[in-house]
């Protein structure tokens, strides 16, 4: 039968196949068009696996016709952020380093997004090496925001957020590091979810900081991610730093918030460079909640304003050890004629990486080195600890906290040029990270002056990912469901 | 602290990324711009006697398992993505400096 496939949710088309009211093929080949109809303007693909694609749809529609039970994501269109391993397509970072390089395994994450029964349509554009909050610096080019192709789609999970919000794939996974999810997810107008540290594996996902970086799904709807949760979370004898989980993230998602606490921080959405039209949409969601039976309570996160300092000193000094094995040697670029081996890897590293990773690897050297550790590193692990303990303290009077994702809506290409005026841009994500905990941005609507889509950042307690995603869809539900983009006027193009 | 020209170049050679003259100025005003902008605000907590927190999960143990063998990255797998190898194994210049290039 003829479907609409950009009004279908993750779940309906699920049942649909299941249903056998189109197959699992009819999906794909849907997807497969709309990427190719879409992704001329959007560019949010690396690598788009069309057999693989057709191959896994196949294979969902023959157990359907051998009366199979069908697996609870079957026939979803997915892509995977390009720092995630998948057998039979490259894994590139967004980075010349990696340019002609061949997954030898997949990811935990990626594989568990199969085995729900999600059909791989490629692979996503990110910011090189995940450095970035705009996607600017892939090495491959920029993917433009759907909403407004003249504007960046926040980064570094620039790619899986555009295409979602493009109708390309129906749900994408990410990494965030410091933001790499929720931040691209409020520029694009859709749902991203940084689950727990430890929540899922993050085996197979080339390495940034490891103490910080975490998998999540992007979807255009709260119940969407909460399908990919199902699939993603739990023990992974490969990372030993996952948890073995077991919860139904479904469950109780329609339960409403009414007696749920929400904390609020009116310092914090009204700081200094938050604009205007994002601070109002975060007190109308909050009033949104209030009127749904939540009860709203001020807290303080007073450590806030050093989140930014710590994180850019433990992030390059994570990210210099992690890169470390691009020597040229084993897998990555090999520069030509080397004199010696350690020519081969300064020059293999100094052609293979672009600007951006230079920097982060350069600060994470300096760093760490002699002398200079103790005054950076150590203070940052101990700013570290006051804002884990900021958030157990807020923790204990509300179940939740709401803030933006991000200071402003999208911003237009070049607009922050200069490196540390980017890094501010996180000052609303980062601290999560630091502490571990869960967050996810769920769009509530288009900001009064730029007309682009504001995104709501929840966050809650560790490994209460099931009770922030039912906070989430409660908030959502005041909202109308931002329409797939897929009309661009041309010559709005950067 | 300000760091010299002569500063960032030690740490390129450290951190093994050959910069050109051009992108050692660039660097240069980078990391100090990043220095004085953004990490040394963590100079200005009071933090004497706050224990440092090393990773998000805080209140694990080891984790233990029984040493079961299992079947790792076959050999030409491992090899297909090298830039140069040599029957069973990577192939790199002279590691010392002197002879035979690669």
């Amino acid at each position: 039968m003829a479907f609409d496939i950009d009004s279908l949710s993750a779940a309906q088309i699920a049942a649909g196949v299941a249903a056998g009211d189109f197959s699992a093929r009819e999906v794909a080949q849907a997807a497969l068009a709309n990427v190719e109809s879409r992704e001329g303007d959007v560019h949010a693909f690396l690598e788009v696996s069309s057999e693989l694609a057709l191959q896994a749809a196949d294979a969902i529609d023959a157990k359907r016709a051998a009366g199979e039970q069908l697996p609870p994501m079957a026939g979803v269109p997915c892509a995977f952020k390009d720092n995630m391993h998948l057998v039979g397509t490259h894994c590139t970072c967004a980075s010349r380093m990696l340019e002609n390089y061949q997954s030898t395994f997949t990811a935990t994450a990626v594989q568990r997004m199969l085995d729900a029964g999600c059909i791989p349509v490629g692979k996503t554009n990110m910011d090189e090496f995940a450095f970035g909050s705009s996607t600017e610096s892939s090495a491959f080019g920029p993917t433009c925001n759907p909403r407004d192709l003249g504007c960046v789609p926040g980064g570094s999970s620039g790619g899986s957020a555009a295409a979602v919000a493009a109708g390309m794939t129906t749900v994408t996974l990410g990494s965030d590091t410091g933001g790499s999810i929720r931040q691209p997810a409020a520029f694009c107008g859709v749902v991203g979810m940084k689950p727990t540290y430890g929540m899922v594996s993050r085996y197979g996902v080339v390495a940034f900081g490891s103490s910080l970086d975490q998998v999540g799904p992007f979807g255009r709807t709260v119940e969407d991610v909460a399908l990919s949760m199902n699939a993603l979370a739990g023990r992974d004898l490969r990372d030993c730093t996952s948890q073995p989980w077991n919860t139904d993230f479904l469950a109780h998602l329609h339960d409403g918030v009414a007696g749920k606490r929400i904390g609020v921080i009116p310092s914090l959405t009204h700081a200094e460079g938050v604009s205007a039209e994002v601070s109002e949409a975060i007190e109308a969601a909050a009033a949104n909640l209030a009127s749904a039976g939540a009860e709203l309570v001020e807290v303080e996160l007073p450590n806030a304003a050093a989140a930014i300092s710590a994180y850019y000193v433990l992030a390059p000094c994570e990210a210099f050890s992690n890169l470390a094995r691009f020597d040229g040697v084993r897998y990555g670029h090999q520069c030509a004629d080397p004199r010696d081996l350690a020519d081969m890897s300064s020059r293999s590293r100094a052609e293979g990486f672009g600007p951006e990773v230079k920097r982060r690897i350069m600060l994470g050297a300096y760093l760490l080195s002699s002398g200079v550790y103790d005054t950076y590193y150590y203070p940052a692990q101990q700013v570290r600890a006051l804002i884990t303990q900021d958030y157990k303290n807020a923790f204990q009077k509300v179940d939740a906290v709401l803030m933006p994702s991000a200071p402003f809506t999208a911003f237009k290409f070049g607009e922050l040029s200069n490196p540390t005026q980017m890094y501010m841009a996180d000052m609303f994500t980062v601290p999560l990270n630091i502490a571990g905990n869960c967050g996810v941005s769920v769009p509530v609507g288009l900001g009064r002056e730029t007309g682009r889509p504001v995104g709501a950042q929840l966050i809650g307690p560790a490994f209460a990912d099931d009770q922030l995603l039912r906070i989430a869809a409660t908030l959502q539900g005041f909202y109308p469901e931002l329409p797939v983009s897929k009309d661009f006027a041309k010559g709005e193009q950067r | 602290m300000t760091l010299s020209q002569k500063d960032v170049r030690g740490i390129a050679d450290y951190a093994r990324i050959a910069l050109t003259d051009e992108e050692l100025v660039e660097m240069t005003d980078y990391m100090n711009d990043a220095v004085a902008n953004v990490l040394d605000t963590i100079r200005s907590y009071d933090l004497e006697g706050v224990e440092p927190v090393f990773h998000p999960i805080g209140d694990l143990s080891n984790v233990m398992r029984d040493d079961v063998p299992a079947q790792g990255l076959p050999l030409e797998v491992a090899l297909e993505n090298a830039g140069q190898t040599e029957g069973r194994f990577f192939r790199v210049p002279s590691i010392l400096g002197d002879g035979g290039a690669a």
